[in-house]
């Protein structure tokens, strides 16, 4: 029989932030009017500003905190007359519930698991289409089913793996087709978005970006800069466009074009080395204010790109298939 | 690391010149009498296909010239590691044909799908490849040919069929004997064509199928390997001749070389002229990126040379023909010219390459007839396609379970 699945164990990681945001709000220790800021409260609950979002939003919705003229929320109801209260919260001495804080810890765990089974999916999908063995993956990481299932979970949903109409999970090959295609989904998103964000652009983070890439021209491990640059871009302005739903998807489109980059780079693939430098002149025309033209030519980068990956991909061809070393990937023979 | 100790020699130095290639072109009789013709040294590395492919990308600084096919150029390119080449440095420019210039031998050619050699030869403006014609090109076009696959007529009654197809490669009366090339940019599509030619499958483009079109191209091998149609795979001209001479294969992929190894066996092996028309390939050189100096201008000269004559009339004895042909008439006799370019009937016994072997014996007649008219029946040309690391898998392994059954 299966085990039965403690509640809180199983709850999604931003359902544990809300809880412990609650428990502390009903005890009072959390008084009207304290204003509720993102980083501070992941930073306590050692946690990314994703679930924290989340958790706000949840509580939002249950009317114990409210959205105000300032950054952040205030707790209590909307429409109660409170005074913003500025005070780090980590001073407070918030309670964090047991279960919670065990379940926030085996989070932690969760992830380690999640970042080498996602690199090891990742890398075997240049190789063919491959098997994950549940038990067996389960049995080498030494975790619970339900962790196992979590973290499969997270791998569909971040389009790495499929469920086959047998119900066995399944690693589809990294084809041509789905790297054009998600291309092609950048091209059409990533601009517009662009042309969107408009003032909300932090242009700042993009000049420091830019500057602190230049100061390290020289160092002979500028292969990866642009992986930097990259980031900035999105951070700092392609994921601030205002409509969230867009945002959700361009990031979801990234995520197994970026893992299948990183897999070819430990397989000893080249990276691309011009790239760093289409991205400063992107930066120029974004600092510039011509943003019209930055998205333009974000398109065209993005179409090159393309091409390099196709390259890229082509030359896996002669590498043949290595072990894999994990147990739990077998490959799955289609003919 | 070698370069540095040999500049070092300062005065009367070994100037050596480095050339990466496949058993195609890299023959030592033309090591020699390019060295020999040219006064440096010239060393040459031998791999196959893909070996030669991958060492090129990730490793240019290890060679000076890179010869290889036009299909094996466009990740070479991609990943940088070659240099635009200027065509007023190369002398012979002007006696290149319009196959690769202009994409066909002549306005009504057939032009062929895939990495169809003038779409990689110009360097555009932006630094990509294309067919716009520009000052600088990216591989100088040298040998070429236009394969086809052989078959033993005496499986298929007297005389020839009266249209030769490749589908044939599936007739019931060569079951059990079919062999193919092993290198996916090239037996794959032989066997593709045969697919489609069967009427089995069709392919929006054949040279880039998709990765469903390329499953249901791999269902239909596992249908024909169950069936018994294979023998088995080769990788060199050699064991193709072998296939034929032991009696093993009937019909099966074929190189040029292979047809003057046939021995007795040649009598009774015929090569088709499909009705669906030829794979293409086409060979040429181009330099590493690192190259400069003085080596680059040796590069230069190696590339003239290469169609300077000479290395064109040693392609011709193996069945292959050079991109600019005007100055070969001088190196080949006036019988190997009308055989091996004309399709005429020879007039004598001709030799190979090794200049005694005979090849070719009086009376013979080319397949296909004159250069231009096979040039001009080309249905594809040999192609690294977007799904090459995909089609790559699933053709390695469909290679071994027809050799493991040939076992």
């Amino acid at each position: 029989m299966t085990k039965q699945r403690a509640p809180v164990e199983s709850s999604k990681r931003y359902e544990l932030v809300a809880a412990a945001l609650r428990a502390n709000i009903s005890s009072g220790l959390l008084q009207p009017g304290f204003v509720l800021l993102e980083g501070p409260i992941a930073g306590l609950m050692k946690t990314s500003r994703a679930p924290v979002q989340a958790a706000l939003r949840i509580l939002e919705d249950e009317d114990l905190i409210h959205r105000f003229e300032g950054r952040g929320y205030l707790v209590g109801r909307l429409g109660s007359r409170v005074t913003p209260i500025r005070r780090e919260i980590s001073e407070l001495g918030l309670r964090i519930p047991n279960e919670i804080d065990t379940a926030l810890q085996n989070r932690g765990l969760w992830e380690r698991v999640y970042e080498e089974v996602e690199s090891a999916v990742s890398a075997s999908l240049i190789f063919g289409d491959f098997r994950i063995i549940e038990g067996e993956l389960g049995d080498y990481y030494g975790v619970s089913r339900t962790v196992v299932r979590d973290v499969l979970g997270r791998l569909h949903e971040r389009g790495l793996i499929e469920k086959t109409q047998s119900s066995h999970w399944v690693a589809g090959a990294l084809t041509a087709q789905s790297v054009r295609e998600r291309f092609q989904v950048r091209q059409l998103l990533e601009p517009e978005a662009l042309r969107t964000v408009g003032d909300r652009i932090q242009f700042d983070q993009l000049a420091r970006a830019m500057a602190k890439f230049r100061a390290d021209e020289n160092i002979a491990d500028a292969q990866a800069e642009w992986v930097q640059l990259d980031q900035a871009l999105m951070e700092h302005a392609i994921f601030l466009a205002p409509n969230t739903h867009l945002v959700e998807l361009i990031r979801q489109n990234q995520l197994p074009l970026a893992a299948a980059s990183r897999a070819l780079t430990k397989l000893g693939l080249p990276e691309d080395t011009v790239a760093a430098n289409e991205y400063l002149v992107l930066f120029e025309l974004v600092l510039d204010r011509a943003i019209s033209a930055a998205a333009t030519y974000w398109s065209d980068h993005l179409a090159n790109v393309m091409q390099k990956n196709l390259a890229r991909l082509k030359l896996v061809a002669v590498i043949s298939d290595p072990p894999l070393g994990v147990p739990y990937l077998t490959i799955r023979d289609t003919e | 690391m070698a370069r540095n100790a040999r500049t070092a020699t300062g005065v009367g130095r070994k100037r050596t010149l480095r050339v990466l290639g496949t058993a195609i072109s890299l023959l030592e009789a033309v090591r020699v009498r390019a060295s020999k013709d040219l006064g440096f040294d010239i060393e040459f590395e031998v791999l196959d296909f893909p070996s030669c492919q991958r060492k090129a990308a990730l490793d240019p600084d290890s060679y000076d010239v890179y010869d290889q096919c036009f299909h094996n150029l466009g990740i070479v390119w991609h990943w940088g590691a070659l240099q635009p080449i200027d065509t007023t440095r190369i002398h012979c420019w002007d006696q290149v044909g319009p196959l690769t210039k202009l994409g066909g031998v002549d306005k009504y050619a057939n032009r062929g799908v895939g990495d169809v050699p003038k779409n990689k030869l110009y360097v555009q403006p932006d630094h990509s490849l294309g067919p716009n014609q520009t000052r600088y090109i990216s591989m100088l076009p040298t040998v070429h040919n236009f394969d086809s696959f052989g078959y033993d007529v005496r499986l298929f009654g007297d005389g020839m069929p009266p249209r030769e197809s490749w589908a044939m490669l599936f007739d019931q009366r060569v079951k059990g004997r079919l062999a193919f090339v092993d290198d996916p940019a090239i037996g794959l599509f032989d066997i593709a064509l045969a697919a489609e030619s069967l009427g089995v499958l069709s392919f929006v483009d054949i040279c880039n199928m998709s990765p469903l079109e390329l499953d249901a191209l791999f269902a239909f091998l596992r249908r024909k390997l169950d069936e018994g149609f294979f023998f088995r795979c080769w990788s060199t001209a050699q064991e193709a001749a072998d296939l034929f001479k032991r009696g093993e294969a009937g019909i099966q992929s074929m190189w040029s070389p292979a047809y003057a190894m046939l021995g007795r066996a040649a009598e009774h092996v015929r090569e088709a002229e499909p009705a669906e028309g030829y794979r293409g390939w086409h060979g040429g050189l181009s330099i590493a990126r690192h190259v400069d100096g003085d080596v680059l201008q040796m590069a230069y000269e190696y590339m003239d040379w290469w169609l300077s004559g000479w290395a064109g009339a040693a392609m011709a004895r193996q069945g292959y023909y050079i991109s600019a042909s005007t100055p070969v008439t001088e190196h080949l006799t006036p019988s190997e010219w009308a055989y091996w370019y004309d399709g005429r009937e020879a007039t004598e016994d001709l030799v190979g390459v090794d200049g005694s072997t005979v090849v070719v014996s009086k009376g013979a007649r080319r397949s296909g007839g004159s250069y231009l008219e096979r040039a001009r029946r080309i249905a594809l040309w040999n192609t690294v396609m977007d799904e090459h690391n995909y089609a790559t898998r699933a053709w390695s392994r469909f290679v071994a379970a027809v050799n493991l059954r040939a076992q």
